[in-house]
């Protein structure tokens, strides 16, 4: 099974934390399917050139979240993603995403309606692609 | 609770040259331990003490949680697997089949078909003396070897010298796939950086002889790193771990930090914007831990 996890070195975040997040987005996501055998402890280290330490810690955080679950002798699989848990993965993800939007135009100093008026504006146009500009 | 397959306490020895020690050590079971350190460190000799070939002169060893005062008994020396710096002369008029078929007298749990799959796999010539054989084909019977008998501790000594890429790449993924399932431990002294980045779990740094300490390898990338931030030198004061301070240009200061996570955090929540950041490569983490910057939380002299 292989895993699309990209590492930035030069990140502060923590690796533990890089690997966690991706394996989880991929799990609640559903691009890694319910029951998918994860590689081993041993394997998925040796392809990230991280520790086994940090997969572990990884694997076991993800286990008590309940995305994961191991079974003695066989490995560890992706266990079942509820509908509740999907649907706030969904909205957070987009809460995060307009949150760092938001501080970007806090950052050159935009006001609060001249962020609404422009985030309305860019809403029309990706959702109403074909409208010539001036229409609203 | 973790596991130790070897421990070291209070261990010292005068060598001709040199002394050793005191070593405290632990060696977590499970794991790859990258032993570093510059030549005559004491790295073999380390290693030596492992395999009781040189008996220390103070100070207790045990393997798999027992201490033997004198030889190592057979049922623990048959648990380890050995590849020396040199290789020994005992089999140097050997075939590689012919050395076998001796360990596999001297091993219970010697394993013919892994041996022979691992013979082809890193090409190694049959039907001539081991003596023979260039360095690097003796170096790839070695390794096949000291796996076949599937021992629960791995003693390398420098054991890719000699290797080309190819062969290399392969003894890696073999180690790995040694590591699999989780009961064994390898010590792995080395001087190739590359090595230690895609293998080791664990680094420990040997320095004249005395310890520098054992780290968590991920531990030291994600804390080891260059930063740049704005504002004066003197920040510098106030943060955790930082063993550089430049001035670049106006209003912009460079640090390297061992403490990065906390140094980032602090900062963040001073409201410090941080500009850059750049994780220090194993080698350079390497050199200034050798030039006597310990990782947080690590005490010289002691590993465990």
């Amino acid at each position: 099974m292989w895993i699309p996890i990209q590492l930035n070195e030069n990140s502060a975040e923590p690796l533990y934390h890089q690997i966690e997040s991706q394996l989880r987005s991929l799990i609640i996501s559903g691009q890694i399917k319910e029951g998918t055998l994860l590689p081993s402890i041993r394997e998925f280290a040796g392809r990230l050139n991280c520790s086994v330490i940090t997969v572990r810690r990884v694997y076991q955080d993800l286990e008590n979240e309940g995305l994961l679950r191991t079974k003695q002798g066989t490995g560890t699989f992706v266990a079942k993603v509820g509908e509740a848990e999907r649907e706030t993965f969904r909205r957070e993800a987009v809460e995060e995403a307009l949150s760092s939007a938001v501080d970007v135009g806090i950052s050159v100093k935009c006001e609060e309606e001249e962020l609404k008026r422009l985030f309305l504006a860019i809403l029309h146009k990706k959702y109403h692609p074909d409208e010539k500009e001036g229409d609203t | 609770m973790e596991q130790t397959a070897v421990e070291l306490k209070g261990v010292e020895k005068k060598m001709r040259q040199k002394r050793i020690g005191p070593l405290n050590l632990k060696l977590p079971k499970g794991y790859v331990i990258g032993l570093i350190g510059e030549n005559g460190s004491g790295k073999s000799t380390l290693i030596h003490m492992i395999m009781k070939i040189v008996f220390p002169d103070r100070g207790d060893i045990s393997w798999f949680g027992e201490s033997y005062p004198r030889e190592l008994p057979q049922h623990v020396r048959r648990q380890i697997g050995f590849v020396s710096e040199k290789s020994s002369v005992e089999e140097d008029n050997l075939t590689a089949e012919e050395a076998a078929e001796f360990r596999a007298e001297w091993y219970p749990e010697w394993d013919q078909t892994y041996f022979e799959e691992l013979l082809g796999k890193f090409k190694v010539p049959r039907n001539i003396k081991l003596r023979k054989m260039s360095k690097g084909e003796r170096r790839k019977y070695e390794i096949s070897a000291a796996l076949a008998h599937r021992p629960q501790l791995l003693l390398l000594d420098e054991p890719s010298s000699g290797l080309d890429p190819f062969a290399w790449k392969l003894m890696i993924d073999e180690l790995r796939d040694y590591m699999e399932s989780g009961e064994s431990t390898i010590l792995l002294s080395t001087h190739i950086v590359e090595e230690v980045k895609r293998l080791a779990d664990y680094i420990v740094l040997l320095h004249h002889g005395k310890l520098h300490g054992m780290a968590e390898k991920d531990n030291l990338m994600d804390n080891w790193k260059e930063i740049w931030v704005s504002g004066g030198a003197d920040l510098a004061r106030d943060l955790p771990g930082i063993i550089q301070v430049q001035q670049e240009i106006q209003g912009v200061v460079r640090m390297i930090s061992t403490e990065c996570l906390q140094t980032e955090r602090i900062l963040q929540d001073s409201g410090i914007p941080v500009l850059k950041t750049r994780a220090l490569e194993l080698d350079e983490i390497l050199s200034l831990w050798l030039n006597g910057h310990l990782p947080a939380g690590v005490q010289s002299g002691k590993g465990d």
